[in-house]
C-alpha cells in the first residue's frame, strides 16, 4: 500500500550492490539516470552476522508480506514511521519532480497515483481513476472518481492530469520524468520542442475524463507506462515551469490527495501528517503519522524501544542477530533486484547511440564465460554470507516478477570440474598456475567490484579465488561506487582495462529488459547485442504480447538465450525485510495486496517495547 | 634528581650520549619493561610473519565465517572466514614497518634540511624555511587521503613515501632551531678557523651534539606515525583489506554486529595498538629526560 508508487517500465536503478538495499524500484520514475541510486545506498554499513550456534539459515518463504493482526484497533492513535537513511531527505515533495527514494517515501503518505496495480504490476480499476483501452490498444480513456479531492477541498480534475503532462513535457521542466513514456504520447515530441502549443494526443473530455493516445501500443503501457500523477493546476498553474520545483507548495506545504495531509515539516528530518477526513477511499483510522529520518546504525535500538513502529527498509544483514526481537513482526518480500557478474564484450558507440560489440573482446569466447559461471558456488555464498536471505539466481528476470520469472530454467550450476573441462576443450591450456588463451598468449582477466558494505571485499575475493581455482588469472580491483559505474560505462566511456565486473540492478515494475540489455541502452554495460535478442525484445513489447501467455513465452526464450550467451550471469536474488511493531494493524509490503494506508491502525496507544 | 650527579664514581670523564640514554631507560623500571616488551613484540611479529603465508591468511573461506577463537583459529575468524591471529601478526608487521620507515625517512629529510638551514642561516635558512612553511600549511591528512585514493595500487613502501612527503617538517624545524644555537658556539668557530669544511663541521661535529634530541624526537614520532597509519586504515584510506594492518582490524568494529557480538575480531588489535603506543611513549619519555640534564634520574 504505501509502496503504491508508479514506476515507468524501463526504470532500472543501479544499486550499490552489496549494501542492503531498499526496494529496487525506489527511484521511481527516474528513468535512465544512475544518480538516484544513492537512495538505494542508504542503510547498511554492515553485512555479516549469524550466530554460529545454529545453522542460521532463513528463507524468504518463511516470511509473509502481510502483517498478522493481533488485537482490536483503537479509535485514532498515532504512529511513527522511520525513514532509514544516513542523509536528510531532499524535500522535493511532488511526484512530478522528486528524484530520490527518500522523498518518495515522504510523498507516499500524503499523495498517490490515480491508478493502482495488482501484484503483477498491471493497472487495475480500483484506484482513484478507472481506465478503458481502445481496440487498437493505443487510446486510453480515464475517469477520475467523483469524490477524489485535493487536500484544500478542490476536486482533482482531468485538467490537473493534463497539466502534469504539460509541465513534464515543457522544455523548461527541470525534473527527471521526461522519458520514452512521454515521447510515446502522440504530439508530445512536438510540444516538447516548442513546435506545438498543446499536446495533440491528450484530450480533456470533461471535468473528470481524460483521453490519451499513444504512438505505439505495448503491454508496457499497462505496467507503469501511463503517467498517473496529476498536478494541482489551481495552485501551480500560474507559476513559471522552472520555478515550480522550488516553490513553497512543493517544499514547505506540499499538496496531494492521499490519506494524510502534511501538518508540518522539519526540512530533511521529519514530517508530521494528520488524517485527511475527506480521503476518497474513506476516513483514515489513524489520527496522526510522524515520519522521521533515522540512521541505519540505530534502526535496531529504535525498533526495540518502540520509538519507531515501521521502517521503510531494514539492513538485512542485521536480521540474524535480531530475529527474535519480541516486539516486532518481520515482514518479507522478494526484492525487484539481482546481483550479477558482467563480461565486457564491446564498446559504446556514442555517435550512433548503440552498443558496438567486438567479436575479438577478451571475454568474447562463450566457453570462457560459461566456465566462469560454473566455477562459482552462489548457493553457498547466499547461505554463508547472507544466511539464505539472498539466494542463488538463475535467470535475468527475478522471481519478484512471478509471471515472467522462468523457475524451470536452472541457469548453470556450480560445477568446477565441468568448468575445467570446458576450458580444456576450448583450448585454454594450463601453463604453470594459470591457463593461456587458445592461441598460447597470456590471459589476465581484470575484475572490478564495488566497495561498500563489509561483505563486498570478501565476496569479490571469493569469486576471484573460485576463478583462480579453475586456472584463470583474475586480478581484482575494488573501486568505490561512482568510479565503478564510470569505468563500466555509465556515461558511455568504457574503461578498456575492465573485463569482468560485479554489479547489481534494481528492475522496474514492467518486465521489459530492453533498458538494460537492448542494443541502444547505455546501461547495456556488457555491450552485448545479437539479432536474436533484438527480435525477442521487440516481440516482448509488441501488440501481440498483450496476450500474457505469449509474452511469458517470449521472455522465457529471452531468459534461455541469456543463459546460453551469458553476456552477464545473475548471482544472487534478494529479500527485503520490514520489521513492524506488533501494535500495527492492516499493514503489508509489496504490490497488489489490497491493503491501503487509510486502513492502517494500531491496537494500543503506546508501541510495544522489546523484552530483553 | 640532581643529587646523583656528584655521586658518580667515574666522574673524571663525562659519559657518552648513548650511555646516558641507556642508563635512563634502565633506571626507569616502567620504561625498561616497555623496552623489553617492545623488543619481544618486534621479534615475535617479524619472526612469526616469516613462516606465515599471507596469501593463505587473506583467503576467503565460506565455511568458516565469524568463528569464535578455537584451536584452529587462535583468535577466531572475521566475516570473510580469515584467520584473525594471522591478520594480527601480519597487520602488526605492516603497521610497524610503515611506522619505522616513515620515522627514518622523515628523520633523514628533517635532519638534513634542518641542519643545513640552521647552520648556514641567512638566505639559505630563509629559502628552506619558506619551503617548510609551505608544506606546513597543507592540510596533511586531506592531502594524504587524496593521494591514497589517486594512487591505484600501493604497498608498504609507496604508502610510507606518501606519508613521509607530508611529515618531515616538524623535525626539520626542531633541528634547525637547535643548529642555529649550536653554530654560535665556540667549537664551531674554532673548527672553522682551523679550516674544516662546512660539511665536516655539520655532520661530524654539530650533528653528534644533536643526536640525543634526534633520537628522542624520532622515538616519539614512531608512536605518532603508527597511530596515523592505523587511523588512515581505520577510515578506509589505508591499506586494502587484502593487506592487513592494525587499523583495518579495528575498523571491523564499525559494524555494530561485530562490535557487539564478535569481540575477537577487533579487541586484540585495539589492545595491541594501545599497548604499543604506551610502551613507545614510556621509552620516549625516558629518553627525553635523558636528553635534558635537569630532568635526568640516572
Amino acid at each position: 500500500m504505501k509502496r503504491k508508487r508508479l514506476f515507468l517500465p524501463l526504470i532500472l536503478a543501479l544499486m550499490v550492490m552489496l549494501a542492503a538495499c531498499t526496494s529496487g524500484g525506489g527511484n521511481g520514475n527516474g528513468g535512465n539516470d544512475p544518480a538516484p541510486s544513492e537512495g538505494e545506498n542508504s542503510p547498511a554499513p554492515t553485512e555479516s552476522a549469524k550466530p554460529p550456534e545454529d545453522d542460521g539459515l532463513y528463507s524468504i518463504e518463511d516470511f509473509s508480506n502481510v502483517k498478522k493482526n493481533e488485537g482490536e484497533p483503537i479509535e485514532g492513535g498515532s504512529l511513527t514511521f522511520g525513514l532509514v537513511s544516513d542523509t536528510p531527505f531532499e524535500g522535493t515533495l511532488n511526484f512530478n519532480f522528486y528524484s530520490g527514494d527518500p522523498d518518495s517515501q515522504v510523498l507516499g503518505w500524503f499523495d498517490e497515483g490515480l491508478l493502482t496495480w495488482d501484484k503483477n504490476y498491471v493497472y487495475t480499476n480500483d484506484g482513484a481513476a478507472t481506465y478503458e483501452v481502445s481496440e487498437d490498444g493505443r487510446t486510453f480513456t480515464f475517469t477520475i472518481r467523483d469524490n477524489v479531492n485535493w487536500h484544500d477541498g478542490k476536486p482533482v480534475t482531468a485538467e490537473d492530469w493534463l497539466f502534469a503532462h504539460e509541465v513534464i513535457g515543457d522544455p523548461k521542466y527541470d525534473g527527471p520524468r521526461y522519458d520514452s513514456n512521454f515521447t510515446n504520447i502522440v504530439g508530445m515530441t512536438e510540444y516538447h520542442e516548442g513546435k506545438a502549443d498543446t499536446i495533440s494526443g491528450i484530450e480533456v473530455l470533461n471535468e473528470k475524463q481524460l483521453k490519451i493516445t499513444y504512438v505505439q501500443s505495448t503491454p508496457s503501457l499497462l505496467t507503469g507506462g501511463v503517467w498517473s500523477y496529476p498536478l494541482a493546476k489551481h495552485i501551480f498553474g500560474n507559476m513559471p515551469v522552472d520555478k515550480i520545483s522550488s516553490s513553497p507548495e512543493v517544499r514547505e506545504k506540499p499538496i496531494g490527495f492521499g490519506p494524510f495531509k502534511v501538518e508540518s515539516i522539519v526540512p530533511g528530518e521529519s514530517v508530521v501528517y494528520s488524517k485527511n477526513t475527506d480521503y476518497w477511499r474513506g476516513e483514515p483510522a489513524l489520527d496522526e503519522v510522524v515520519l522521521k529520518v533515522i540512521n541505519p546504525t540505530t534502526v535496531i535500538q529504535q525498533l526495540e524501544s518502540g520509538s519507531v513502529d515501521l521502517v521503510d527498509s531494514f539492513p538485512v544483514d542485521q536480521y540474524p542477530d535480531n530475529a527474535d526481537m519480541s516486539n516486532v513482526e518481520f515482514l518479507g518480500n522478494i526484492d525487484r533486484a539481482y546481483t550479477y557478474i558482467g563480461f565486457k564484450l564491446g564498446k559504446w558507440d556514442a555517435e550512433a547511440g548503440k552498443v558496438a560489440p567486438d567479436p575479438n573482446a577478451k571475454m568474447g569466447d562463450v566457453n570462457l564465460r560459461k566456465a566462469m559461471w560454473h566455477a562459482v558456488d552462489n548457493d553457498q555464498v547466499g547461505k554463508r554470507f547472507y544466511h539464505g536471505l539472498r539466494w542463488n539466481a538463475t535467470t535475468l528476470i527475478p522471481p519478484s516478477h512471478p509471471e515472467y520469472h522462468d523457475a524451470s530454467n536452472p541457469g548453470l550450476a556450480y560445477d568446477p570440474e565441468l568448468a575445467k573441462k570446458i576450458l580444456d576443450e576450448a583450448g585454454y591450456k594450463l601453463n604453470g598456475d594459470y591457463r593461456t588463451k587458445p592461441d598460447g598468449s597470456e590471459l589476465v582477466i581484470h575484475f572490478i567490484s564495488m566497495t561498500g558494505g563489509d561483505i563486498a571485499e570478501p565476496l569479490a575475493r571469493y569469486y576471484v579465488q573460485s576463478w583462480q581455482a579453475i586456472g584463470l588469472n583474475v586480478q581484482l580491483e575494488m573501486v568505490e561506487f561512482n568510479t565503478f559505474y564510470d569505468r563500466v560505462g555509465a556515461n558511455g566511456e568504457d574503461d578498456p582495462k575492465v573485463d569482468v565486473y560485479q554489479g547489481a540492478w534494481g528492475v522496474g515494475i514492467d518486465v521489459d529488459p530492453a533498458g538494460l540489455y537492448g542494443r541502444d541502452a547505455i546501461y547495456n554495460f556488457p555491450r552485448y547485442a545479437s539479432e536474436e535478442q533484438d527480435k525477442l525484445l521487440a516481440a516482448g513489447i509488441s501488440a501481440e504480447a498483450f496476450d500474457v501467455k505469449k509474452r511469458q513465452d517470449i521472455y522465457k526464450q529471452w531468459q534461455q538465450l541469456m543463459v546460453e550467451e551469458i553476456p552477464v550471469f545473475p548471482t544472487l536474488y534478494r529479500a527485503v525485510l520490514a520489521p513492524v511493531n506488533k501494535r500495527v494493524l492492516n499493514y503489508a509490503i509489496g504490490d497488489g495486496t489490497g491493503i491501503y494506508l487509510h486502513q492502517l491502525a494500531v491496537s494500543q496507544d503506546k508501541p510495544f517495547v522489546a523484552e530483553k | 634528581m640532581g643529587n646523583t650527579y656528584g655521586k658518580r664514581p667515574e666522574a673524571d670523564r663525562s659519559p657518552s650520549g648513548w650511555r646516558i640514554l641507556w642508563r635512563e631507560i634502565v633506571r626507569d623500571k616502567v620504561a625498561l619493561a616497555s623496552f623489553i616488551f617492545l623488543g619481544l613484540v618486534f621479534l615475535a611479529v617479524y619472526g612469526v610473519s616469516l613462516v606465515l603465508d599471507q596469501k593463505q591468511i587473506v583467503t576467503v573461506d565460506l565455511f568458516a565465517l565469524n568463528q569464535p577463537p578455537s584451536a584452529d583459529f587462535w583468535l577466531g575468524t572475521d566475516y570473510g572466514g580469515r584467520d584473525v591471529f594471522g591478520q594480527l601478526i601480519i597487520g602488526t608487521r605492516n603497521s610497524l614497518s610503515i611506522g619505522i620507515i616513515v620515522t627514518l625517512l622523515t628523520g633523514l629529510i628533517g635532519v638534513l634540511v634542518g641542519l643545513v638551514s640552521g647552520y648556514f642561516g641567512g638566505t639559505v635558512d630563509n629559502v628552506f624555511m619558506r619551503f617548510v612553511d609551505f608544506f606546513m600549511i597543507l592540510p596533511t591528512l586531506m592531502v594524504v587521503i587524496a593521494f591514497v585514493t589517486a594512487v591505484p595500487k600501493y604497498g608498504v613502501v609507496s604508502f610510507s613515501l606518501i606519508m613521509t612527503a607530508f611529515l618531515w617538517m616538524g623535525i626539520a624545524r626542531l633541528i634547525r632551531s637547535k643548529a642555529l644555537q649550536e653554530r654560535e658556539l665556540d667549537y664551531v668557530q674554532a673548527s672553522r678557523t682551523v679550516g674544516s669544511s662546512h660539511f665536516k663541521i655539520m655532520f661530524a661535529q654539530v650533528l653528534p651534539n644533536l643526536s640525543s634530541i634526534i633520537i628522542v624526537t624520532m622515538t616519539l614520532n614512531l608512536a605518532a606515525n603508527i597511530g596515523l597509519e592505523s587511523g588512515l586504515s581505520f577510515l578506509g584510506f589505508g591499506f586494502p583489506e587484502s593487506t592487513p594492518s592494525l587499523g583495518t582490524l579495528v575498523s571491523y568494529a564499525r559494524n555494530p554486529q561485530t562490535l557487539e557480538f564478535r569481540w575477537w575480531i577487533w579487541l586484540p588489535a585495539s589492545v595491541l595498538i594501545l599497548v604499543l603506543m604506551l610502551c613507545i611513549n614510556n621509552v620516549g619519555q625516558a629518553l627525553k629526560r635523558a636528553a635534558d640534564a635537569r630532568q635526568r634520574r640516572g
